[in-house]
């Protein structure tokens, strides 16, 4: 199922809407939103998911992690909490 | 004949008690506005002006005239045609905006030159209400001639009948605030605090900026337009003295209110036309720079002769003026074909002007221009796709404009649940007047909302066609990156 989010990549300027689906990994999810906002922000490696305040496993699903439509994601250094 | 002192103000100020009815029934509190007082709470209202009609006629006419023969004489076509390409966008922006959201202005006015509650309030209302026609006729009268030059010109009209998202956004604020608004809200939100606080001043600074960049037709137009401003905007003191009165809570929530929403939409408006779209070489001030010498003191002053408070997010404010306008820059640049007027790639020097005018912030945004410059240098001039976004992005669902609150490192979106549906805002400012009155915003729909509900479509090319725009007249790079120092800038890997 295709799950609409709110993804914040770090050094970007604005919030964009990417479609997940729901069996995505945390590391697809990081690749989309990386490859979204391309053109501003140069992909990089070592990037997480972070929701509701928490780094999520890369090998995670959205679903699995649950996440729902509309919902807001970050994604950011491996590094930050 | 009476000398005018004898007759003026049984013209101007001329009250009376009702017998037929009652006073609530003349002014309903629906339509006057809250708190509703008696009419003795109301009977100082004054304005400095004091202007007849005959006056006030004369006046105008006079400066209609003024304006109509710098018209004749630099205001064709071939005129505009030597204006620096970039300065020509900052000057489609302002048109777009402008005219038609003077004209919601005229209903504003009209409704309080019905239903405010003196009579001398009601009597510059009226005025303030031709002013509004005025400003809504010039620019559609300058910029007509031009619409057989450049197409991007016909939103000068076409905007606000749009389904643009700048266009939504821009509908979204002066629906509320010059349409809707009882004259109570109109005078705070309107004239205190859009126009004393802001326009007024900023047809100031952009006479100024429009002088240095040779468009003395645009330069006419704004003056003249400012002196209207400076005394209809005067409506909103005596009404906000009263509110204080009355009600301080009520009347320092309007202005945070209005504060915060009007300084989102100029910031866009005006910060993109101080700080890339006037050439470097003309540019006298920041965008910043400017905030602080004509709106920043000022504002202050008057809130403090009124016994206001700063607005409680003032320091989110001030920490925005460094950062709020390049965010949305940067972020339209590279979604450019999702407007009506084009852009310009900042190079080399305007980087170093923007990094000396903006010390704190443009280190952080100076990595995106790279990018972008990056993204040109791959594809060559003439392919705007290479630089451009096709996803779509997230809008604020109180302002309407893109979520570009805070800073590349932290994004200030905050989120809400209300009523079985998520919403998302760009800010804590836009949140908390959102939760104020979630009647008042709920069912709107942002134009991801429209996406999601089938009502807008996904595709880019087609959302491009629900925004009002065709190829030919999208915003693109103003010089489809044929930028000299592009091709001799080192190559970013």
């Amino acid at each position: 199922m295709l799950v609409p989010l709110y993804a914040f990549l770090q050094d970007d300027t604005l919030g964009l809407v990417i479609l997940v689906q729901d069996s995505d990994s945390m590391t697809a999810v990081v690749t989309n939103l990386q490859q979204a906002a391309c053109m501003r922000v140069a992909p990089r490696a070592g990037m997480r998911v972070r929701y509701n305040g928490t780094l999520i496993a890369p090998e995670r699903s959205v679903a699995d992690a649950g996440m729902g439509a509309l919902d807001r994601i970050d994604v950011v250094a491996g590094e930050t909490s | 004949m009476s000398e005018r002192d004898e007759w003026f103000d049984l013209a101007r100020k001329l009250d009376w008690e009702f017998s037929y009815v009652d006073a609530h029934a003349v002014f309903p509190e629906d339509i006057s506005g809250t708190p509703w007082l008696p009419h003795a709470a109301w009977q100082d209202w004054d304005e400095p002006y004091k202007t007849t009609y005959t006056e006030y006629v004369t006046q105008q006419s006079a400066k209609d005239a003024a304006v109509h023969a710098v018209r004749a004489a630099i205001g064709q076509v071939e005129d505009f045609q030597k204006l620096d390409p970039a300065w020509l966008n900052a000057l489609k922006l302002h048109a777009a905006t402008l005219p038609l959201a003077e004209f919601a202005a005229v209903v504003g006015n009209l409704r309080a030159a019905r239903f405010g509650r003196d009579s001398a309030w009601r009597t510059t209302a009226n005025f303030g209400a031709l002013d509004e026609f005025r400003h809504t006729q010039i620019p559609l009268l300058i910029m007509h001639e031009l619409v057989r030059w450049d197409r991007q010109f016909d939103w000068t009209h076409k905007f606000f009948h749009t389904n643009n998202w700048v266009a939504i956004a821009g509908r979204h604020l002066a629906d509320e605030l010059l349409l809707t608004a009882n004259p109570i809200e109109f005078a705070v939100a309107t004239n205190f605090v859009f126009e004393t606080g802001f326009t007024n001043l900023q047809f100031v600074g952009l006479s100024a900026v429009a002088h240095a960049a040779g468009d003395r037709m645009f330069e006419t137009m704004v003056k003249s337009i400012q002196t209207d401003e400076a005394r209809h905007a005067q409506i909103g003191h005596p009404v906000l003295r009263t509110l204080m009165q009355h009600d301080p809570e009520y009347a320092q929530a309007l202005v945070d209110k209005w504060f915060w929403r009007s300084w989102l939409f100029f910031a866009i408006v005006t910060g993109f036309a101080m700080d890339y779209l006037t050439p470097l070489q003309h540019r006298q001030q920041s965008f910043k720079e400017f905030m602080e010498e004509w709106v920043l003191d000022q504002f202050q002053r008057s809130l403090l002769d009124m016994g206001l408070e700063r607005p409680w997010y003032w320091e989110q404010f001030i920490a925005s003026l460094d950062w709020y306008h390049h965010m949305v820059y940067a972020s339209a640049y590279t979604y450019r074909a999702t407007t009506w007027f084009d852009f310009v790639l900042p190079g080399p020097d305007e980087r170093a002007w923007l990094a000396q005018k903006y010390p704190h912030s443009w280190p952080s945004l100076e990595g995106r221009w790279e990018r972008i410059e990056q993204r040109w240098q791959q594809s060559g001039p003439g392919v705007e796709w290479h630089s451009h976004g096709a996803t779509p992005v997230g809008f604020c669902n109180l302002c309407q404009i893109v979520l570009c609150g805070g800073t590349p490192s932290h994004n200030t979106a905050e989120t809400l649940f209300h009523g079985g549906r998520k919403y998302i805002f760009c800010s804590e400012p836009c949140l908390r007047i959102f939760s104020a009155e979630p009647e008042r915003y709920a069912s709107h729909l942002d134009v991801v909302m429209r996406i999601l509900t089938g009502a807008a479509p996904a595709n880019l090319l087609e959302l491009l066609r629900y925004f009002g725009l065709d190829q030919d007249l999208w915003g693109k790079d103003v010089r489809g990156g044929n930028y000299p120092w592009l091709r001799t800038a080192p190559e970013r890997s």
